[in-house]
């Protein structure tokens, strides 16, 4: 049986379809999959390459080194054989010798070890220490996944509040000083503030790292990567966004990703392009800032002046609380605003 | 005394290969031949049912028929094409490098691999065996002569599953549909495809649907990416990754979901959907590679990556109950057209054929 996409209201009915595959007509789903599916796509450590560093490592290691490092008492057998899976006549290092024009005596074609040739060995080592450098990195990438995601799904333990009484304050912040080009929102959640600049006429995009709540916006016709901020930022040419408003992620992340996305973000944003923080005042816990948050968060979130001196440390200027005109009072935020140089 | 001996890289218990190796040793056996599996890779569990590939050239008999399982890169193939006993391929797949080299090049390199020793096997075997048509179409492309296609005596035993027997009809689904996904976790599986189609089947129409994931993770790059993937999918709770499970384990596992989901983007011929057919739980799975063949009419085939149509096939299968009781008796049917009982018999005839013919 086959499942096919519903007919359309006025196609002519056939009899009772097998497996009626309502795939909802009338919303937006190209972009919600589009979106899914390149969340996923950019969890691929090695890129979409097939030939990459790590394989062009191990094809020299096939020539060069032992025909499986680490293998069986038959892959070493079939070392010594004249013949390999590739078909191609006599040993690799005969194959080596031959092509290096070392067959033969004379200096290089027989060194120390087993009968090797100096190339050989010297390949042999190079093979070697690839494969160092090649573990070396994979330890640290380990290291560096561990320490920018302590909990897989922070996300969704410190779930980022909407902006709520934000949107129109910073929505006005944004249009009025803007150079144009993309704003780009993280954490965008539902998408209001989008909403907002899109009818603004602000072409608006959005980053919001839970799939779940991202499917909304992204239902809605808006553009919303399913991302986490840093990543979104790290595929952007220099100078090519219009502004940046950062809220929940700004909670959630730890000190050293904060400097880091703070550097990144003064790179994409454009001569005298805004930059918005909208984040939790430490004094004032919110409700949303339940246990599991708190001990989370520690010892975030950082206070209005620690963003201040992080912004300048970044190069942004003009930096200055942002009035919510008593749309913030009772929430327990606060807003930063700052623009590149121009 | 000459015998039939399979060749395989590696037996493990409890993948396809090793089981289908083993019941053809079972069939060898009861035609009255002597029957031995050496391995390249000695693995614990199996230790007792092998013997290393080295110890092999002591024991042959120049009227051995060897049949290599042949499913992956192995510095075997090279050996045995070099050797002078009667070979015959039994081909299981090889993944295409592509797949897999996103998520380890060393993974696809090896799939490169692997698809150099078929051909280097194409002068050397007098027959080549594949477990579908689908991997027929390979063989006959990498330039083998004389090819054959018995399905796979790999699923898991009848009194396991029955086991696990129950009625096609549908469980009540107060606690949420239970979506089920079976085998090696690769990326050729794309199992990120059923998360996807979870999490909206969860956020349009059943907010309380599970999926259960069992399987060993064969890469771990992608096993990572999963999990990852749910964590921010906000799926923790809804997805379960049952690891490597006990036939028994698995079989109950049939028992108590709602639908098996196969999104994978490459199959050549996926087990699992033939034991779910056997307990009778309906399948749910993406048209490609030989997922039409292995389940003709008796699952729902879905043409689309777009995990809103791929839940929404899903709903109507889990809550359709006409629906659900057509597919058991589909499936029924198509079980006995693939007449795996007599599979591994079937098989050791073509061998025996081959025997005679050299002999």
């Amino acid at each position: 049986m086959s499942a096919q996409p519903p007919p359309p209201d006025d196609a002519p009915q056939e009899d009772a379809p097998a497996t009626p595959a309502d795939s909802g007509a009338g919303e937006d789903h190209a972009a919600a999959v589009a979106a899914l599916h390149a969340a996923f796509d950019r969890l691929r450590p090695q890129g979409s390459d097939a030939w990459n560093f790590l394989a062009a490592f191990t094809h020299l290691g096939d020539r060069y080194g032992p025909y499986q490092p680490g293998a069986s008492d038959l892959s070493r057998r079939m070392e010594g054989q004249d013949h390999g899976p590739s078909g191609r006549p006599g040993t690799w290092k005969q194959r080596l010798a031959h092509k290096a024009g070392l067959a033969g005596a004379g200096r290089g074609s027989v060194g120390s070890a087993g009968g090797q040739t100096e190339l050989e060995q010297a390949m042999a080592q190079v093979v070697e220490a690839f494969r160092f450098l090649s573990a070396r990195v994979r330890t640290l990438e380990e290291r560096l996944a561990c320490e920018d995601r302590p909990i897989e799904g922070a996300a969704w333990l410190v779930p980022a509040p909407e902006l709520g009484h934000w949107v129109d304050p910073v929505a006005a912040h944004i249009v009025g000083t803007s150079p144009g080009g993309d704003v780009l929102h993280a954490d965008c959640g539902e998408g209001h503030l989008l909403d907002a600049l899109v009818e603004a006429g602000v072409v608006a995009c959005g980053v919001e790292p839970r799939g779940a709540v991202a499917l909304g916006p992204l239902e809605r016709g808006l553009s919303v990567a399913l991302t986490e901020i840093a990543d979104a930022l790290a595929g952007r040419p220099p100078a090519s966004l219009g502004g940046l408003v950062l809220s929940g992620v700004v909670d959630r992340l730890p000190l050293h990703a904060v400097v880091s996305l703070l550097a990144r973000a003064r790179d994409v944003l454009m001569l005298g392009a805004p930059i918005v923080i909208v984040a939790s005042d430490p004094d004032k816990r919110g409700p949303w800032a339940g246990t599991v948050a708190q001990e989370i968060l520690q010892p975030r979130p950082l206070h209005a002046e620690t963003w201040e001196l992080l912004l300048q440390r970044a190069g942004f200027v003009s930096v200055a609380s942002l009035d919510g005109g008593g749309a913030g009072e009772g929430d327990a935020r606060f807003a930063l605003s700052a623009a590149t140089p121009t | 005394m000459s015998g039939i001996h399979q060749f395989v890289p590696v037996l493990h218990g409890g993948d396809a290969v090793g089981r289908h190796t083993l019941g053809l040793r079972d069939a060898i056996v009861a035609r009255g031949f002597e029957s031995r599996i050496y391995v390249d890779t000695v693995e614990a569990g199996t230790r007792t049912l092998t013997s290393p590939a080295l110890a092999y050239p002591a024991e042959a008999h120049a009227d051995d028929v060897v049949l290599y399982q042949f499913a992956t890169a192995s510095p075997m193939a090279a050996w045995l094409a070099a050797r002078g006993e009667t070979l015959v391929v039994n081909y299981h797949n090889i993944t295409p490098p592509d797949l897999l080299a996103p998520w380890d090049n060393h993974l696809a390199l090896g799939q490169l691999r692997a698809q150099a020793e078929l051909r280097l096997l194409v002068q050397r075997a007098v027959l080549a065996v594949a477990d579908s048509h689908y991997n027929e179409e390979h063989l006959v492309a990498a330039g083998f002569k004389e090819t054959a296609v018995v399905p796979p005596s790999a699923a898991l035993g009848s009194e396991i599953l029955a086991a696990g027997r129950r009625s096609a009809l549908p469980i009540a689904a107060a606690g949420g549909a239970r979506w089920l996904s079976v085998g090696r976790i690769a990326p050729n599986k794309a199992i990120e495809d059923t998360i996807a189609a979870l999490l909206v089947t969860r956020r349009q129409r059943d907010p309380s649907a599970t999926l259960l994931i069992i399987g060993k993770a064969a890469t771990t790059s992608y096993a990572d990416a999963l999990h990852r993937y749910v964590a921010s999918l906000g799926l923790s709770n809804a997805v379960t990754f049952g690891g490597h499970a006990r036939d028994a384990t698995v079989a109950a596992a049939y028992a108590r979901s709602d639908v098996l989901v196969v999104t994978s983007a490459h199959e050549g011929y996926c087990v699992p959907v033939v034991e779910a057919m056997s307990v009778g739980l309906p399948v749910v799975a993406f048209r490609q590679g030989a997922l039409p063949e292995v389940l003709g009419e008796a699952g729902v085939l879905v043409d689309s990556r777009d995990p809103y149509t791929l839940a929404a096939t899903i709903a109507s299968v889990v809550h359709d109950a006409p629906l659900r009781a057509r597919l058991a008796e589909l499936a029924a049917r198509r079980l006995a057209e693939l007449d795996l009982a007599t599979a591994a018999d079937r098989f050791v005839s073509l061998l025996c054929g081959v025997r005679e013919r050299r002999g």
